[in-house]
Order: structure tokens, then C-alpha cells, then sequence
């Protein structure tokens, strides 16, 4: 029997996951294939959908006016920095942590979950409030004596950049703790032993070692910040709003479905091809 | 001298990371409905405000049922799935399973748009079980993969001994497998639940503006004018996910239930 097995499931879909597979497909594969349809179809004002079938390539057309370049290149510059930015903060931490004892591992791990699952529209809203004026960090520094009077710092470049960061490093953490907390301790204790100092064994053991994880973890972040859409909007000027808010305009305030449906297949085609771009260099990079 | 600045360094950045729900927290309290920090009289009122006032008490509603429904069906997505590559790696199995990962591999705007215009198609925009269900498969990633950590960790002599002494697969799985993943199970649906609750962009795209779960409550309070409301849902939402993530640091081993294994434990 145990031989059969793997053949009967070759032949059809066995009956242990016909559910799961009713549930990706209908809502998820299927709205996705649904919206790379619409994106050819055309618009039509004043229709309740907006949209009829027909095949166009109008909307695709589009993405080459100075607009949505200046935009798409905005999101590719606040993704990638502040997922390297991310990273180079949330590596070493994570690192350390998985050398902490017991208890103050579990209570850190506790407190980034908390972190974590923060809302983007409750971190974009604490920052706007630490930025602030009547509420934020600049009172500190004139406690302090550092400046002379509060001073608003939102909305700006800076702004967008950090709470991004601020969102990225949580999930960071978590992608980089299991092989972190997999790296062997007598490599480390190897190298020490060697004379090697904890820093340059920081840099030439760990971080070689661990350099997939730091990878993977910098990819992930990419694509996520890729759709930021709440902090570019609240901590941003207009000219520092990112792709999603552009997809959110066209379909639901502009209802142009279509082309909001060519934004997103673009903006995913976009993404996945610097990923799979970045992967190859990232091979290489490995390799040498 | 190392020890000492990656201490600092570390409480550097733990600070930086609760910098913000300080300073939330601290807002909540004002007495009047101004910003400031520190806040200006003491006062629990925007606390109060969200289980009197009517709008606040229903985008907490939502949430809550949005997120324990969807929670159910994530963990009833995953459970098959990951058991099914578990047990077989068949090809289908590996491409199901590559789906389950796929939300989390694309930037969100674009699942939420893709299932607004799928729902839009049936009327199902505007509606509680549009959204969970959104979620539900959304967030089928988190304990597809924990659920995977936990069957990795099953020992297959177990298996072949419960065989061999005549148990067919329901068996086996109800008696050994089922046991050893509950604990990934509870574990998938806390993060399930913690991330629904706070999930912005399916909510807003589906919801319409017809319902409206608290995040979304709050980003379009927070266009119409400020309230320290919106500060103290916020702290409301830190405390739930502290309680739910500290239930299960309590009752599970949490840095396993997050992939931590060293070598010894093989």
C-alpha cells in the first residue's frame, strides 16, 4: 500500500487536499488570474464595474509617462533602503539574541511578536507622533538642551524612510532568528580560540555563514515594502507617495479598474524581476 | 568591553523598537482631545470611548470576529497542505504548498486588488465573510510553514513502530501526529489572529468603507480629524497581541514554535 500511494496521487488530486486546493484556487489563484485578465479590458465611464471585456493594451501603455516611473523608481528606492537598512540593524540584534539565556530570549522574542503584529497604520501613526511637533522626540532633545525649540519633522524623506524601517525590523527578527539560533557555537568559539578577535570572527565566520539568511531576510522585506501604501502617505510629501497609493487612486477613487489591474501585474512583474536578479548576483556573490 | 557595547547595543534598538508604543500610551491618556506628549491631565475617557461610542465599538466587533474567523480557516487550509508534503512529496504537494506561500512573495496591494475585483463580480464587497475569508487565505503562509516546523520535528521510527504494530494512516495521525502539531497549530493561529487584527490593505479594499475593522476605523478617523481614540485602540491592540504572544511563551516553547532547534535537539 505504502508503494501505491505516491501513484494514486500522481493521477489525481487525492481527496486529503481537494479542500485546500477549492480555497487557493477560487480565492486567490483565480481573483489573481481574474485581475491579469482585466487588465486588457477596456474602460468604461459611468458602468457600476467600470470596465467591459475586450482587448487592449491602452493601460500598459500608460505606465511609460514620467508619472508612474517617478513613482515605481520612488517605492524602489524606500524598499531597498530600508530593507538593507532593516537588515543591518536587525541582523547583529538577532544574532545576539539567539546567544541570550533562556528567559531573556523568550521575553525579547515576546516583545517583537508584540511589535510585529503593529499595525502599518498604527506605526505610521506613532511615528507621525513622535515626528511631531507638540508631541514628539524634538521636546526630549530641548529638555535636554540639545535644541532650542520643538520642531516638527513630518512630513519628509527622512520620515518615510524610518518608520519603514521601524515596520521592517520586527519581521527581520523573526526571519533571521532559526538559523541564527542553528549556527553552531563551537565555530565561534573556534576562531576565538584561534586569536581571532569577537569582531573579525563576527565578520568572517558569522556573517559568511549566515549570509543566505541575511539574504533571503532582504528580499522578503523588499517585496513587502514594495507595497508600503499607509507611511508614504502620512509621513511623505506627495512626491514620496509609492506605487499602492497609485493602485488604490485608479481603482478605488479614479475607478479606472483595468489599469489599476496593469499597475498591480506590472508592479509585480516588476518586483519579481529585480528579485530574481538580485537572487542571481546574491549566487555569485556566494560562490566567490 | 565587546560585552558591553553588544549590550548597548541591543537595548539600543529595544528601545528604538518600543520608542513608539511609549509615546502612544502616553498620548491615550490626555485629558482633552489634544496631542501632546507628555500628556496634559490624566484621563480614561478615549478608553471609554471605544466600548460606548457606537462606531469604534463596531470596527472592534468586526476585527475581532473578522480575525477569529479567519484564523479557522488559515489553520483548516494549512493543516492539509502541509501534512499532504509532510507525508507525500509528490510534485502537486510541492506546487500546493508554493501557493500557500505566494501571499507572502508578492506585495499585498496586489492580492487585495485581485480579490476586490473577484468579490466586486459577485456583490460580495461590503461584507464580513468577504473579508475573512481574504484574510483566511492571506494569512495561510504562517501556519502552513510553523505546521511544517512541527511535523519536521516528528520522529518517523514513531511512525513505522505505530505501522507495525497495525495502525492505518487515521489512526496514526489522530494518535501521534495530530499531538505533536497542535502545539504549531495553536501557535499559527495566534499569529494568524494578532496579523488579521492588524491587516490594513485586504480590509480597506474589501470593506468599501461598509464595514470597517479597527485599523481601517482608524486611518479614516485619523483624515477626518484627530482623537486620542485612535492612541488608545492603539494600545489596545498592543496589549492583546502582549497577551495572546505571552499565552503561548507561557504554555509553549516559543523560540521552538519560532524554528530554534540547536543540534542536540536531532
Amino acid at each position: 500500500m505504502a508503494v501505491n500511494q505516491p501513484m494514486e496521487a500522481r493521477r489525481q488530486i487525492p481527496r486529503m487536499v481537494t479542500y485546500p486546493t477549492l480555497m487557493l484556487g477560487l480565492f486567490f489563484l483565480v481573483p489573481f488570474a481574474f485581475m491579469v485578465v482585466v487588465s486588457f479590458w477596456q474602460r468604461i465611464e459611468g458602468a457600476e464595474s467600470g470596465y467591459a471585456p475586450g482587448f487592449e493594451f491602452t493601460h500598459y501603455a500608460r505606465f511609460f509617462s514620467p508619472l508612474f516611473t517617478r513613482h515605481l523608481l520612488v517605492s524602489l528606492e524606500f524598499a531597498s533602503l530600508s530593507a538593507f537598512m532593516s537588515v543591518l540593524v536587525a541582523f547583529p540584534f538577532t544574532y545576539f539574541l539567539s546567544r541570550f539565556g533562556r528567559r531573556p530570549q523568550v521575553l525579547t522574542l515576546v516583545f517583537v511578536l508584540c511589535v510585529l503584529s503593529l499595525s502599518e497604520v498604527i506605526v505610521a501613526y506613532s511615528w507621525s507622533v513622535l515626528l511631531s511637533r507638540t508631541a514628539g522626540i524634538s521636546n526630549l532633545f530641548v529638555f535636554l538642551g540639545i535644541m532650542e525649540k520643538p520642531s516638527s519633522w513630518i512630513p519628509s524623506y527622512g520620515a518615510v524612510l524610518f518608520a519603514l524601517t521601524y515596520f521592517n525590523l520586527p519581521f527581520a527578527t523573526l526571519i533571521m532568528y532559526p538559523q541564527c539560533t542553528r549556527l553552531e557555537k563551537s565555530l565561534t568559539e573556534a576562531a576565538l580560540t584561534l586569536g581571532a578577535s569577537p569582531v573579525k570572527t563576527f565578520f568572517t565566520v558569522v556573517v559568511p555563514l549566515l549570509w543566505p539568511t541575511i539574504f533571503t531576510a532582504f528580499i522578503v522585506l523588499f517585496v513587502f515594502t514594495m507595497g508600503a501604501f499607509i507611511t508614504p502617505q502620512w509621513l511623505g510629501r506627495p512626491q514620496h507617495w509609492m506605487y499602492a497609493i497609485l493602485i488604490n487612486n485608479q481603482a478605488n477613487i479614479r475607478g479606472n479598474v483595468p489599469f489599476a489591474s496593469a499597475l498591480s501585474i506590472f508592479l509585480m512583474v516588476f518586483t519579481l524581476t529585480l528579485v530574481a536578479i538580485t537572487v542571481r548576483l546574491g549566487r555569485r556573490g556566494l560562490q566567490r | 568591553m565587546i560585552r558591553i557595547s553588544r549590550t548597548v547595543f541591543c537595548w539600543l534598538v529595544i528601545v528604538t523598537m518600543s520608542a513608539p508604543l511609549f509615546i502612544v500610551a502616553g498620548v491615550s491618556v490626555n485629558e482633552r482631545k489634544l496631542m501632546f506628549f507628555p500628556p496634559r491631565g490624566l484621563s480614561l475617557r478615549w478608553y471609554e470611548e471605544i466600548f460606548t461610542k457606537a462606531p469604534w465599538f463596531e470596527a472592534l466587533t468586526a476585527s475581532l470576529s473578522i480575525a477569529i474567523m479567519s484564523g479557522i480557516i488559515a489553520l483548516s487550509v494549512a493543516l492539509p497542505t502541509a501534512y499532504y508534503l509532510w507525508q507525500h512529496k509528490v510534485r502537486y504537494a510541492k506546487v500546493l504548498y508554493s501557493i500557500g506561500l505566494l501571499p507572502f512573495a508578492l506585495p499585498p496591494v496586489i492580492t487585495a486588488l485581485g480579490m476586490l475585483m473577484w468579490w466586486a463580480q459577485f456583490g460580495g464587497t461590503g461584507n464580513y465573510w468577504g473579508i475573512a475569508l481574504g484574510h483566511g487565505v492571506f494569512l495561510i503562509t504562517l501556519p502552513m510553514v510553523m505546521i511544517s516546523l512541527g511535523l519536521e520535528s516528528i520522529d518517523r521510527e514513531l511512525l513505522e513502530a505505530a505501522q507495525t504494530m497495525g495502525a492505518n494512516s487515521t489512526t496514526t495521525f489522530r494518535t501521534i501526529v495530530f499531538p505533536m502539531v497542535v502545539p504549531y497549530m495553536v501557535a499559527g493561529y495566534a499569529f494568524a489572529f494578532v496579523l488579521s487584527m492588524n491587516e490594513f490593505i485586504i480590509s480597506f479594499f474589501l470593506g468599501q468603507f461598509a464595514v470597517q475593522t479597527l485599523p481601517v476605523k482608524i486611518f479614516s478617523s485619523l483624515r477626518s480629524g484627530y482623537s486620542p481614540a485612535i492612541a488608545s485602540v492603539s494600545v489596545m491592540f498592543i496589549l492583546l497581541a502582549a497577551i495572546v504572544f505571552g499565552l503561548v511563551a507561557r504554555f509553549g516553547d516559543l523560540p521552538r514554535l519560532l524554528g530554534a532547534w540547536t543540534p542536540k535537539d536531532r
